[in-house]
């Protein structure tokens, strides 16, 4: 309670885990293999791209000893796509994550295994590649506005290569506002009568989750206290009912005093 | 709810009118009479918490006469009920009561009014819509962010409206809405941040 913090993650440290995700290098230098705690990174040789982690990709772009490979999705014209689907396609979802790499396992009912890997399970978005320069095009990962943004503003030349860093700052500028207008339009589906009202978050991202938990929460939370008192007299009612229901002689009661 | 939960506190405050259905000694003073009895049929505002206790105390009553009767508060009158049906989006809450859910959901425990729970859930939420776009938008205007802060904050034209708007928010709303607001702010923080490397 002492924690003056909101429940929930910030967006610092939202954007901390993003720097987890692996990207694509190629890498200017020799580097040797580094042992992390993930994992050993994979040793550096010039001509051949490798995967390694955000950070460290970072790292080695600041001090110009490797060149930052950007994920398909952000392209220009994957971005555009996924605009349109949606505002255009599917108005009311968010856009799908991306799939998972490979079917899933029989043996493993729920797992998902990458195909020529036996025995690795690679199940969602931390630890599983979706950054890298093998992700599939036209579809939003989990950390996508972080790792777009810590692109865009610590590897600009490498994502130049993509197309203007404006135009994709606006087709992102674009999506961060269609789906922010969604979480705001999905609070109001829980006014619906009866109740009907769960919002599907899949494909929503971490940093949108940031934003909005708090206004979210609260407008639950409302509904729920607006809620509580018909909500506790409907349950009296079925309790009255069910105990109403218990012996056949009161059963036959209740049904004379209906059709009376 | 909590014990010291001061909106609680606050709300329990609020006035709701309460008829008496019988005479009752000594206590004119709530009707401006001292010394007198209160009369039968004398409306008197009590406040909520008093009302409640009284209102709990009828039940047990021997000739299944209630010796108090409460109605509505104001702010939930019908012509209030029927304002939020039209358009919730319309009505300044705020001045009806500061505390209009909280009356609202104590009155609702108290009388069975179905109709009202629904009628308050669609307001709730379509406002609460509303409250989050507010929210986004609004950001800017404060702290005057040179040139681009501005563009940011009127880029809907809301204006005049939305600010009428914000002051018809009652005590949950505006929480909402301080929640929302510090969501967008700290999304606007971050982004900023990360361009300044």
């Amino acid at each position: 309670m002492a924690l003056s913090l909101p429940p929930g993650l910030t967006h610092a440290e939202v954007s901390f885990l993003a720097e987890m995700e692996m990207v694509t290098v190629v890498p200017r230098q020799r580097l040797d293999s580094i042992d992390l705690l993930s994992g050993k990174t994979p040793a550096l040789r010039p001509p051949h791209r490798a995967d390694l982690p955000l950070w460290l990709a970072l790292l080695l772009k600041k001090q110009r000893r490797a060149n930052i490979v950007p994920p398909p999705w952000l392209h220009p014209a994957s971005l555009s796509q996924i605009v349109h689907r949606e505002t255009k396609e599917d108005p009311s979802a968010f856009s799908e994550p991306p799939p998972l790499p490979s079917r899933a396992s029989s043996r493993h009912p729920g797992f998902a295994s990458r195909q020529g890997e036996d025995g690795e399970f690679i199940v969602s978005p931390p630890f599983r590649a979706s950054c890298t320069a093998d992700a599939p095009a036209g579809y939003l990962p989990y950390h996508w506005l972080e790792v777009a943004e810590a692109l865009l503003a610590y590897a600009g030349d490498d994502v130049a290569g993509l197309g203007s860093a404006g135009e994709i700052r606006g087709l992102l500028r674009d999506l961060v506002e269609v789906r922010a207008a969604k979480m705001r339009d999905s609070a109001g589906t829980l006014g619906a009568e009866g109740g009907g009202g769960v919002v599907s978050l899949r494909g929503v991202g971490a940093l949108e989750l940031a934003e909005n938990r708090g206004f979210v929460l609260g407008v639950v939370d409302g509904v729920r206290k607006i809620g509580a008192s018909v909500e506790a007299s409907r349950r009296e009612e079925e309790m009255e009912y069910e105990g109403a229901g218990g012996g056949g002689v009161g059963e036959d009661e209740s049904d004379e005093d209906m059709g009376i | 709810m909590s014990y010291y939960d001061i909106d609680s506190i606050l709300t329990d405050a609020e006035k709701i009118p309460c008829t008496f259905q019988l005479d009752i000694p000594d206590l004119g003073y709530l009707d401006n009479s001292p010394g007198q009895p209160l009369k039968a049929g004398t409306t008197v505002n009590l406040p909520l918490w008093l009302a409640e206790m009284l209102v709990i105390a009828n039940t047990g009553s021997v000739d299944n006469n209630t010796f108090v009767t409460f109605d509505l508060p104001p702010a939930l009158g019908n012509d209030v009920v029927s304002a939020l049906k039209a358009d919730p989006r319309a009505v300044p809450l705020r001045d009806r009561s500061a505390h209009f859910y909280g009356l609202a959901t104590h009155m609702m425990d108290l009388s069975e009014e179905q109709e009202l729970g629904q009628v308050l859930r669609k307001t709730f939420v379509s406002r609460a819509t509303e409250i989050a776009l507010h929210a986004r938008k609004v950001g800017g205007t404060g702290h005057g962010h040179k040139g681009k802060g501005k563009d940011e904050s009127s880029n809907l034209g809301l204006g005049n409206a939305g600010e009428e708007f914000l002051r018809g928010l009652d005590d949950w709303e505006r929480k909402l809405f301080r929640k929302a607001h510090e969501g967008a702010k700290a999304g606007k923080e971050w982004m900023e941040s990360i361009k300044k490397y």
